[in-house]
């Protein structure tokens, strides 16, 4: 049968993005990391979760998140409130609830594995969506915490991932080309000591606290029994939460709203590896894949924001509940 | 005095000092037998480092360098054959149309030999009225000559392009694979009195165009510059912009393969519920198209049908269009990721590329939804794609009234069926970079454009074929290059046999690509070229070079010397403690051999 072309018009707009290199921005990813284990590390899942939980409000599906807890807390036998995980006292938000994808659960998320999803290195039996599957255009986020040192992050409390081993997987993504820009957060002690060793272009890296401090929790939750979140995540989120998918923020604000007396430690932020865009206001690559598409065709889709109000503390100075 | 005494009495023996003396030479077994426990240990030194060797299969590094050098510095041309056949012309001097049209071809290329452009050799034949002519020839090609007089005139501008098209094609198919396809361009000149001013030109499914008019001898500059630009832009390039970003448009994935997966949304099956005859659309539509793109890529197809998928974009409704609306801005909240599941293929593997291809029906209360573009026009195939991802069609369902009882089951009607794979080939088409207008225009004018049935003609799969090469080419010894730069920087890391072959078939398989590009058969470069990139990346990614897993001098250092040191520690110290014990006896020996001696 003949087939003939339709006149119509199809839509066909061809951004160049406005950075550097000459690639355009096609998708965002999440790669978000609980390194520890056991009862008393309850507020690393809760920060990751958390997270993760943020990121997908913002527009990034389960598809393209690839997220590792190292235990299971929702269902701890220690837990008062079984399936539910919470990251504030006033337990106004499960962050357990429905939909949530572990990739990488217990006792897989090791240092083999995370190198693994970094560099695409895996067996042909992994399937689709333990892998990142991210391309050229890609942004990603890369989101670890636990218990860190001195150029080191512990995993699982049995083994340790360096500084040189992430700055090699990441160059080793670079060149293969696998993001456009990258971005690390890093929640632990000493985290920007992570960071010494990295070199490739077009990373952006956080750290919540500099070399000889320490990172602290938020508060704890006497109900629970342990702490439940992070001051660096905590001030974080309480960020992102003032945002929805249409907004546009920069990454300047974002390092304002830090306060090192509230955080206890100095975040530590390094951008000499990457490139700005050509855009006066410095925007960062995060904020606009979250919350506004660089072009038209691109798959950055979005979810519908949740029905009930985001429930997060509204203001800053709750009290400091620091036994 | 002293010796006197001692010579009378023979029976009293020297001074015996048994710290310093000994009366019997030293025996060697201690000796001897700590000396051989150490020896022997000396002897499993030799299989103990044979033991810890790390084993690295040899890589060409060599000739991975040299493949990325010659890449780098000579862009890949392929041959093509340009031939141009003017009709109805006086007799005009060949040769010098011939430069003419070099000339603006070379203008065009602006002399920039980009990778997959065309190395071309040009030929021009004029026939006058009388169907006579007079012809310069690149080089003897005697297979593909012209024979004079079989285009007539008055073919043209008389039937439906289809069947000039056709009628071209027999004459020009004769032409075999020489080095590198043969593009023509026939340029008549009509004599109609009446006809108007107009000049039409078409390009044809296969590999030739047409340029009609009236009057046309008086305008031999602006021939010349149309029929550069048909060679130029349209067979060389392929109608697209040059300056499209590289990788945006080459949606293979790394192993060669694309899964085409076409999903049915019913978002709201409680207002209506439709289904399609996917299997026969497969294989009467899609099957030629596969068959067609198999050079360049193996795909795949898949299809689903989804429930309870809503969108998250919001629309909103227009009175006059008596429907809902939905605007570009609202494009990139459309797909609905969350509900959306469309990424369960099962036939692909962690490196193909899929490419998700929606048929969207909208609900009950937002029928019917149609996509207004920016100048305020309503799209006529309200649809659109993302580059690398997809495209989405909205499809409206004929009837938007439902019924308010069981919700009806549909099938969709084939004609509707057929409509919307037409456009997911132009949207196909659009996914590798080609328009999806059936229109060329530039500043010299319009070129129509004759579709094909298996969505790309055999021009544009010689433009993808050739840029696929350059693309895949490039890819893979990118990737080599990085596979040798990281091997060579970890000198104890394990480097199996089987990254060690496929590294040998990559550079095999993008040896073979370029000498079939020079020779001119674009669509095995393609898919050899297709083969290197794979198999190279293959070899990069293998699951064996992970940097955790090697063994650093420290970590051997510290595994053997708990066991070996101690161990060696005494059976060395007892060796040297025994050789040092028999010399002190030997001297022993010696100093009461020599006293005794001289008593």
């Amino acid at each position: 049968m003949k087939i003939l072309l339709i006149l119509g018009l199809l839509l066909c707009y061809s951004f160049v993005s406005s950075s550097g290199d000459t690639t355009i921005h096609t998708n965002n990813w999440a790669v978000l990391v609980c390194t520890s284990r056991f009862w008393f590390n309850y507020r690393h899942m809760a920060n990751t979760l958390s997270l993760y939980r943020t990121v997908k409000r913002l527009g990034i599906p389960d598809e393209r998140i690839i997220l590792m807890l190292a235990d299971d807390m929702a269902c701890n036998a220690r837990n008062e409130y079984p399936a539910q995980v919470f990251n504030n006292e006033n337990h106004k938000l499960n962050l357990y609830g429905d939909n949530v994808e572990v990739d990488y659960r217990g006792y897989e998320v090791t240092v083999e594995n995370f190198l693994r999803v970094l560099t695409g290195r895996h067996e042909n039996a992994v399937p689709r969506s333990k892998r990142l599957l991210s391309d050229e255009g890609s942004h990603i986020l890369l989101y670890m915490t636990g218990h860190g040192g001195d150029e080191f992050l512990k995993f699982q409390d049995a083994e340790e991932l360096q500084s040189h081993d992430l700055a090699d997987a990441v160059k080793q993504m670079k060149e293969k080309r696998r993001f456009k820009e990258l971005m690390i957060m890093v929640d632990t002690c000493q985290a920007a000591t992570l960071f010494n060793q990295l070199q490739s272009p077009g990373v952006l890296a956080i750290g919540s606290s500099l070399k000889g401090e320490n990172s602290y929790s938020h508060h704890l939750d006497s109900d629970i029994g342990v702490s439940v979140v992070d001051r660096f995540t905590y001030y974080t989120l309480a960020f992102f939460e003032r945002l929805n998918i249409y907004d546009n923020a920069s990454l300047n604000s974002l390092f304002r709203s830090y306060d090192p007396r509230l955080l206890m430690s100095t975040a530590y932020y390094r951008t000499d590896l990457y490139q700005p865009h050509l855009v006066e206001l410095w925007r960062p690559f995060i904020l606009i894949q979250l919350t506004k598409p660089s072009q038209v065709k691109s798959p950055i889709v979005r979810a519908i924001p949740r029905c009930h109000s985001i429930n997060f503390p509204s203001t800053m100075q709750t009290s400091q509940m620091m036994s | 005095m002293e010796e006197t005494s001692d010579r009378l009495n023979p029976g009293i023996t020297p001074e015996f000092d048994p710290k310093t003396m000994r009366s019997t030479k030293p025996g060697l077994k201690r000796l001897f037998i700590t000396t051989s426990v150490l020896f022997s240990f000396l002897l499993g030194v030799p299989f103990l480092w044979k033991s810890v060797e790390i084993y690295r299969s040899p890589l060409p590094f060599h000739d991975i360098d040299s493949l990325s050098d010659q890449i780098e510095s000579t862009p890949l041309r392929f041959p093509c054959n340009f031939h141009a056949v003017f009709v109805g012309f006086p007799s005009t001097d060949p040769d010098n149309l011939r430069s003419q049209i070099q000339d603006g071809i070379n203008q065009l290329t602006h002399q920039n030999s980009q990778c997959g452009s065309c190395n071309f050799s040009l030929s021009v034949t004029v026939q006058n009225r009388d169907d006579q002519c007079s012809e310069t020839l690149a080089h003897s090609s005697t297979t593909c000559s012209y024979r004079c007089g079989v285009i007539k005139r008055n073919v043209f501008g008389v039937g439906v392009d289809d069947t000039v098209d056709e009628s071209l094609n027999d004459v020009f198919s004769g032409c075999s694979e020489e080095s590198g396809k043969v593009y023509s361009v026939v340029v008549v000149n009509k004599e109609n009195a009446n006809g108007g001013d107009e000049v039409k030109a078409v390009v044809g499914k296969r590999r030739h165009a047409w340029i009609v008019g009236n009057g046309l001898e008086e305008r031999y500059g602006d021939m010349v510059a149309r029929v550069s630009e048909i060679f130029v832009k349209v067979f060389m390039t392929g109608g697209r912009d040059e300056d499209s970003i590289q990788g945006e448009f080459m949606p293979v994935g790394s192993d060669g393969r694309i899964v085409l997966s076409f999903s049915l949304l019913n978002s709201n099956p409680r207002d209506w519920v439709y289904d399609w005859d996917f299997q026969r659309i497969d294989e009467a539509l899609l099957a030629p198209v596969t068959k067609a793109l198999a050079p360049i890529a193996n795909i795949s197809v898949e299809s689903q049908v989804l429930y309870h998928t809503p969108k998250s974009s919001f629309s909103s409704w227009d009175k006059k269009l008596q429907s809902y609306i939905f605007r570009t801005s609202d494009l990139p909240f459309f797909v609905n990721s969350n509900e959306w599941h469309l990424d369960t293929s099962a036939g692909a593997s962690g490196r193909s590329k899929i490419l998700q291809f929606v048929v969207y029906i909208p609900s009950g209360k937002e029928c019917p939804l149609l996509l207004q573009l920016p100048n305020g026009e309503i799209s006529k195939t309200n649809g659109f794609i993302s580059p690398m991802w997809g495209g989405v069609i909205v499809w409206n369902p004929g009837n938007c009234d439902k019924d308010s009882e069981s919700p009806s089951r549909n099938t969709i009607s084939p004609q509707d069926l057929e409509q919307i794979v037409e456009i997911f080939l132009g949207q196909f088409r659009q996914l590798f970079g080609f328009k999806s207008e059936a229109i060329y225009t530039s500043g010299l004018g319009t070129y129509k454009i004759l579709p094909s049935e298996r969505g790309f003609t055999e021009w544009e799969l010689d433009v993808l074929s050739r840029k696929h090469t350059c693309f895949n080419l490039h890819s893979c010894s990118t990737t080599l290059g990085s596979l040798s730069r990281l091997v060579r920087s970890l000198p104890r890391m394990i480097i199996k046999d089987e990254i060690g072959e496929q590294v040998k078939y990559s550079l095999k398989a993008a040896k073979l690509a370029q000498s079939n590009a020079s020779l001119g058969g674009y669509s095995s470069s393609a898919s050899s070229s297709r083969e290197a990139r794979s198999l190279a990346e293959n070899a990069f990614f293998h699951p064996s070079i992970m940097s955790v897993s090697y063994f650093s001098y420290e970590h051997c250092f510290a595994v053997y010397s708990p066991f070996f040191l101690p161990v060696a520690g005494h059976v060395v110290l007892a060796a040297l403690r025994e050789w040092r014990r028999y010399k002190q006896e030997k001297a022993k020996y010696l100093t009461w051999l020599t006293r005794k001696k001289t008593a």
